[in-house]
């Protein structure tokens, strides 16, 4: 059964940062994000995720250790948000 | 982070620094300008990689075959420009003019309130604008990359320590955060747009008469935080050590947030080429102010 964070989460990935040639549901929920050769995504795209981020759940994702690992992937995104958005 | 890098790319080595400022206290003007001169020339014999990309740029720039005189004097003005930093470092207060081109527009910027990006690059005394905004009343954090031998920098940065901030890009995973931290928080971003290390995002633009590869983040993060972009370098007067410099500004970049991302860039293109361009210019009059004694900048394939 399907996450519907993590189904907001990839649609709302695949919006900010364009991803042309690739549909929500294909992307991985374990799948590393960044650095990944499969989807490309550099530090200018984390960014730009982040910000997205922010923006729909209210989160802060800030410089700490806990914040940098939450961008791993779809899933540590989603605990992340969970963590702290709990209305999400 | 390493806190001891190895890297020691500029013209000089680690404790070179640290000698210049004990010889410039305790030795008599005319002996100094005398052992620098010296120095200077040892230098360009010791250190050979230096040597070698100051003559391939030379070439490039000059139009012609690099000649021994044209190295010695880029390595001269080199350690000229280093001793004016040491010199601000140690308090004194250098001068400064604005070249009439685009200064109502770069000093209506700098004087407003509004956070901005301020880029620059590696040429003349551009390190002193960071510092020169933080005269201006900006909260300014600079973007540096820690080498072996950047006492220089430290060394302003105790000066400034009110205003001016380090971002030490040694840490690529980190810088991210830290730039957004840093801007959310209202400070004002100097950051070099020359050098391709740890550029997130490259572009080719015309420069010395090819289409070289330069970093181009600076423009993501003015559309992604919607803050204006200006470039500015400082060019020292005839004694570098002694006369004003003379600021050359940029119009200021503008994203326009109704335009959208795709437009913005586009727009950011056009007046970055136009910034090469007129650093171009600064640089066929006088070759010797390109600080950076590392390749050129490759051209885009």
């Amino acid at each position: 059964m399907s996450d519907p964070l993590i189904d907001r989460l990839k649609i709302l990935i695949v919006a900010t940062l364009k991803l042309e040639g690739v549909r929500p549901e294909e992307i991985p929920d374990d799948e590393p994000l960044i650095g990944s050769p499969r989807f490309g995504l550099d530090s200018i795209d984390a960014l730009e995720l982040v910000l997205a981020l922010e923006k729909e759940f209210g989160v802060k994702i800030g410089s700490s250790e806990e914040s940098r690992q939450a961008l791993t992937s779809v899933a540590t995104i989603a605990a992340f948000i969970r963590a702290h958005a709990p209305g999400a | 982070m390493s806190e001891r890098p190895d890297q020691t790319r500029n013209p000089g080595p680690r404790w070179g620094f640290a000698f210049l400022r004990w010889a410039d206290r305790n030795w008599p003007r005319w002996f100094f300008r005398l052992a620098l001169r010296v120095g200077n020339a040892v230098a360009v014999v010791l250190l050979p990689e230096q040597r070698r990309q100051s003559r391939a740029y030379l070439t490039v720039a000059l139009g012609r075959p690099a000649r021994w005189m044209d190295v010695v004097r880029h390595f001269e003005l080199f350690s000229e420009v280093l001793l004016l930093k040491m010199h601000v470092g140690h308090g004194r207060d250098v001068a400064c003019t604005l070249a009439p081109e685009h200064a109502e527009a770069f000093e209506a910027l700098v004087r407003s309130a509004q956070p901005a990006l301020f880029g620059t690059f590696h040429v003349g005394a551009s390190d002193l604008l960071g510092y020169r905004l933080a005269d201006w009343g900006r909260q300014v954090s600079i973007l540096r990359l820690r080498v072996g031998n950047s006492d220089d920098t430290r060394l302003l940065g105790e000066r400034f320590v009110r205003h001016v901030s380090f971002l030490w890009i040694n840490d690529p995973t980190k810088l991210l955060f830290d730039l957004k931290d840093a801007i959310e928080r209202g400070a004002s971003l100097a950051l070099k747009c020359d050098r391709l290390e740890y550029a997130a995002r490259t572009e080719a633009f015309q420069f010395l008469g090819a289409r070289r590869l330069f970093p181009f983040t600076i423009y993501y993060l003015a559309v992604l935080f919607d803050r204006p972009v200006a470039f500015c370098v400082a060019v020292p007067g005839r004694d570098a050590t002694r006369d004003p410099l003379c600021l050359h500004a940029s119009l200021p970049f503008h994203p326009d947030p109704a335009a959208g991302r795709a437009a913005n860039l586009a727009a950011a293109r056009l007046h970055f080429q136009t910034v090469l361009t007129e650093l171009e210019v600064l640089l066929r009059a006088e070759p010797r102010l390109w600080f950076n004694f590392l390749p050129l900048n490759p051209v885009a394939a």
